[in-house]
């Protein structure tokens, strides 16, 4: 960005003052859920069960996490989220660079209507009815028994962005690299290893942030999943769960540090990737 | 084309290419099988079965019939339209101020841009799970802070009145949404050359005009594809607001796509009751042409603009 700051006249940083505290108002409102779950995890329940509008623990609880983690089973809720989007990140990568690669290198009958179906069902949305036959299959499959359903399910069902974004920047990488190593005596799949996956880097960061935030925030479907598999958990329908079975007077504290579980890993990889973040997004969306 | 092209020693190894090309796209052409066209297959198997997961009847129109009268789901999709319609009101404005704002030269615009874009990396599940405590009537911080300001006398029932119950929905809804839309629109403006820019401030125009008479006209391409996905991604939100009120309180808050899971799924998180899959599935297909409508609708109406302007 450039910053030709010109010499603004009195009034103009008047207005700028101002406009300056509307943004911070704001930014104040939209972290304020995130500051008020994560400092009220910290109080204790009586506190949380009375309210007011102290957003601060009068006293610190760090046990409630503890409680969480052993007596709620957050830890198992974790290691599935884990499991779940580092799973989703690694296959989604793998799979949707090459198939970007083939998209945009490789030429055979039919290729452009097969392409035309994954971006027609980026479109196309039946909403929750997709997940029944595929709860059915797994069940006759005898897979669900395990977190792998769940995995390939949301694999699936994200794969078409990521696919689109690799044929993109496939596209923009000179079909020379290519030709050069054929005549080295590379194989189509070499090349893609050896010449196309080292110049994919900035597209295989976005791919590996958006899935992992895809598979870690995964709702209704893990939820359908694990309906009757508590230890299948990930964080999201974990901490959920707790709160409809708890009933009205439940322990507000387990379920606040709850929250925070699911919330605070995803928010350090945001800060540390916000700006990788955000140009992904965009890109996912704005060219689809 | 290319292979074609090639002479004709090397036939045998674009074969061999073309073999492996075929292997490499095999895991992604398998997975939108499985994932996407059998589910949408599926769907139109059981339109007029009764099926509640384990026994399938088939009951021919009665489905329609049922669909015709069913005032809940004509209902839902009204509640549809109107959370569309909310939730349009206050986010595009409010994202695109935003952007308009986030593009002048003022100290910090990449930490507020960071900070308006963080809550689209947390799940809607969580964040309808933050918002019931936030919004709870006896304990939650927005009735005490509301309260300790002076500004309402008795705790306010977000969720539990047909009254606010909307009001609450979309609040969510903008806070997890606008800077996704700002995002875009930021994109957008970056487009739009910095010389237009200078020109417009040699002519003497002020911030106002400048935004009214350069900004908006050349981000109208933008703002229709923001409206285009802001509008579809209305018609397809549940899963918050599944969270936060259930579609209550009485179904005031009950959008078309959480009525159809809590047909297909059993309601409530612990199935309560149980699924009518043939009769959900055949909601969905009708859901999925009204958000096919009024995708199309609105291309419809966004080209006639066009012509007028």
């Amino acid at each position: 960005m450039e910053k030709s700051r010109a010499v603004m006249s009195g009034k103009q940083k008047a207005v700028m003052t101002v406009i300056w505290l509307l943004m911070l108002f704001l930014a104040i409102i939209t972290v304020f859920p995130v500051i008020y779950i994560v400092l009220g995890s910290f109080k204790s329940n009586v506190e949380l069960l009375v309210g007011g509008s102290n957003i601060f623990p009068s006293e610190w609880h760090p046990e409630n996490y503890m409680q969480a983690w052993t007596g709620a089973k957050f830890a198992t809720y974790t290691w599935n989220s884990v499991m779940i989007s580092v799973c989703v990140m690694l296959i989604s990568l793998f799979i949707s660079t090459m198939a970007g690669y083939v998209f945009s290198r490789s030429h055979f009958p039919g290729k452009n209507l097969i392409y035309g179906v994954f971006i027609a069902f980026m479109f196309i949305n039946v909403g929750s009815v997709s997940i029944r036959p595929l709860f059915e299959l797994a069940t006759a499959l005898h897979l669900n028994e395990s977190l792998l359903p769940i995995i390939l399910i949301s694999v699936g069902t994200g794969q078409a962005t990521y696919i689109f974004l690799s044929r993109g920047f496939v596209d923009s990488v000179p079909r020379e690299l290519d030709e050069a190593a054929k005549i080295d005596g590379c194989t189509f799949f070499q090349t893609f290893i050896r010449i196309i996956l080292p110049v994919l880097k900035p597209v295989m960061g976005t791919i590996a942030l958006l899935s992992f935030r895809q598979g870690w925030n995964e709702y209704i479907m893990p939820l359908v999943f694990t309906m009757s598999r508590d230890n299948l958990r990930p964080l999201t329908v974990g901490v959920n769960m707790l709160k409809a079975t708890g009933g009205g007077a439940a322990a507000w504290n387990v379920m606040f540090a709850g929250a925070s579980i699911a919330v605070i890993p995803m928010l350090i990889i945001y800060i540390i990737f916000n700006k990788n973040f955000m140009s992904g997004s965009t890109a996912g969306a704005v060219k689809g | 084309m290319q292979a074609k092209g090639m002479k004709k020693p090397m036939k045998k190894e674009d074969k061999r290419d073309r073999i492996s090309a075929m292997v490499m796209l095999s895991p992604v052409v398998i997975l939108l099988l499985v994932c996407s066209i059998y589910p949408f297959l599926w769907m139109f198997r059981y339109v007029c079965y009764d099926y509640n997961g384990f026994n399938a009847t088939f009951t021919g129109v009665r489905n329609f019939t049922r669909m015709i009268h069913d005032t809940t789901f004509w209902m839902s999709v009204g509640h549809t339209f109107e959370y569309a319609l909310y939730k349009l009101v206050f986010i595009i404005p409010l994202a695109l101020v935003c952007a308009v704002l986030l593009n002048q030269k003022i100290r910090g615009t990449s930490v507020f841009r960071a900070v308006y874009f963080m809550p689209t990396v947390i799940s809607s599940s969580i964040s309808g799970m933050i918002f019931t405590f936030i919004f709870a009537t006896q304990n939650g911080i927005l009735n005490g802070i509301l309260m300790a300001i002076g500004l309402v006398d008795a705790p306010v029932q977000w969720l539990t009145s047909t009254e606010h119950v909307m009001s609450a929905v979309t609040i969510l809804a903008v806070w997890g949404g606008f800077g996704n839309y700002m995002l875009y629109f930021i994109t957008g403006m970056n487009v739009i050359s910095e010389d237009v820019y200078e020109a417009a401030k040699i002519d003497g125009a002020n911030g106002v005009q400048t935004f009214f008479k350069i900004t908006l006209p050349m981000l109208s391409p933008i703002l229709k594809v923001v409206l285009m996905l802001a509008i579809t991604g209305a018609f397809k939100d549940y899963e918050a607001i599944m969270v936060l009120t259930q579609g209550g309180p009485g179904n005031r808050s009950m959008v078309m796509f959480l009525y159809i899971y809590n047909l297909i799924f059993g309601s409530g998180l612990t199935n309560m009751t149980q699924p009518q899959i043939g009769y959900g599935a055949l909601l969905s297909v009708v859901a999925a042409i009204i958000v096919g409508a009024v995708t199309i609708a609105y291309q419809r109406i966004a080209r006639k603009l066009d012509d007028v302007m």
